[in-house]
């Protein structure tokens, strides 16, 4: 593998990206951090997204596009996300995901 | 090598570093606010690498949407959770340790997944000229290969979203609702 950043490379840099969002997710306690831990893995995602466009087919303009409906849904979920956020905190007084236990058999 | 490849090497190595160690505050820091700030500098270093795969109207959305807007929100919801001063407790080491298995597992398999996959990589030099324009006419392409059907379902999945958000996230006074009214009249 030379030096020169071509397919491979980019590739490894947004699975190392993936990989630390995967890390957060699973260790984080507060349910901000996972959200943003999952914005990390949304994000690596559509750079694959982008890289594949760029290196296979060139000619296209599809991964752009997935792109942009990646942006667009992690709009969406970050709101909704916000909006679960602010209620449970009203009701619990606490983001903690470890407290979420109310549907819990 | 060429003063321009020389120069997409280094800004290539260079913000992969830097995204990668924000990365690693986002998920690692104890101060959520200075979390929030680790996915902005990550996000703002992805745009940087839509710049340098000449995707330069992607990176504007990105900065646009993504920093502008997304990361906001989260820093609001810090501030209305009032997470922001709060110090997060260490997780428990155990929960770390396998966090950090899965995580590990999941890189190893996919480099050697893309290691040992033969990608029919081509070579040509640039996408198509201006982004902006033929994107735009894709998503408003009606025929079989047009992405106007799920453009309008984005659409409606944010008009969906922002009136959920509003319903779910309403302060419900214990005066504003028709039941306590109807029990007071009683």
């Amino acid at each position: 593998m030379s030096l020169f950043p071509g397919f491979m490379h980019w590739l490894v840099l947004s699975t190392i990206l993936f990989s630390i969002g995967i890390y957060g997710v699973l260790c984080r306690k507060s349910a901000l951090g996972v959200l943003i831990a999952i914005e990390l893995m949304l994000n690596s995602a559509a750079i694959n997204f982008i890289v594949f466009n760029r290196f296979i087919s060139p000619a296209t303009l599809d991964g752009a596009l997935m792109v942009i409906f990646i942006i667009a849904v992690a709009a969406a979920e970050a709101v909704v996300a916000m909006a679960i956020f602010v209620a449970i905190f009203r009701s619990r007084k606490t983001v903690d995901v470890n407290k979420f236990n109310t549907m819990r058999g | 090598m060429s003063t321009g490849d020389f120069v997409y090497t280094l800004s290539f190595y260079l913000f992969g570093v830097i995204a990668v160690i924000a990365a690693l505050v986002a998920v690692t820091s104890n101060r959520i606010l200075r979390a929030a700030v680790g996915l902005a500098v990550t996000l703002v270093s992805g745009a940087a690498f839509y710049i340098l795969l000449n995707y330069d109207f992607i990176a504007a959305i990105q900065v646009l949407v993504y920093v502008g807007g997304i990361v906001v929100l989260i820093i609001y919801a810090i501030m209305l959770t009032s997470s922001s001063e709060l110090v997060e407790s260490r997780p428990a080491s155990l929960r770390k340790a396998l966090a950090f298995l899965a995580a590990i597992l999941f890189f190893v398999f996919s480099v050697t997944a893309i290691l040992k996959t033969n990608f029919s990589v081509e070579s040509s030099e640039s996408p198509p000229g201006e982004i902006a324009a033929a994107l735009g006419r894709m998503i408003l392409d009606t025929s079989s290969s047009g992405y106007v059907l799920p453009f309008e379902v984005i659409s409606l999945l944010l008009l969906a979203a922002a009136i959920g958000a509003i319903v779910i996230a309403r302060s419900y006074s214990p005066q504003a609702t028709g039941a306590e009214k109807g029990k007071r009249a009683a």
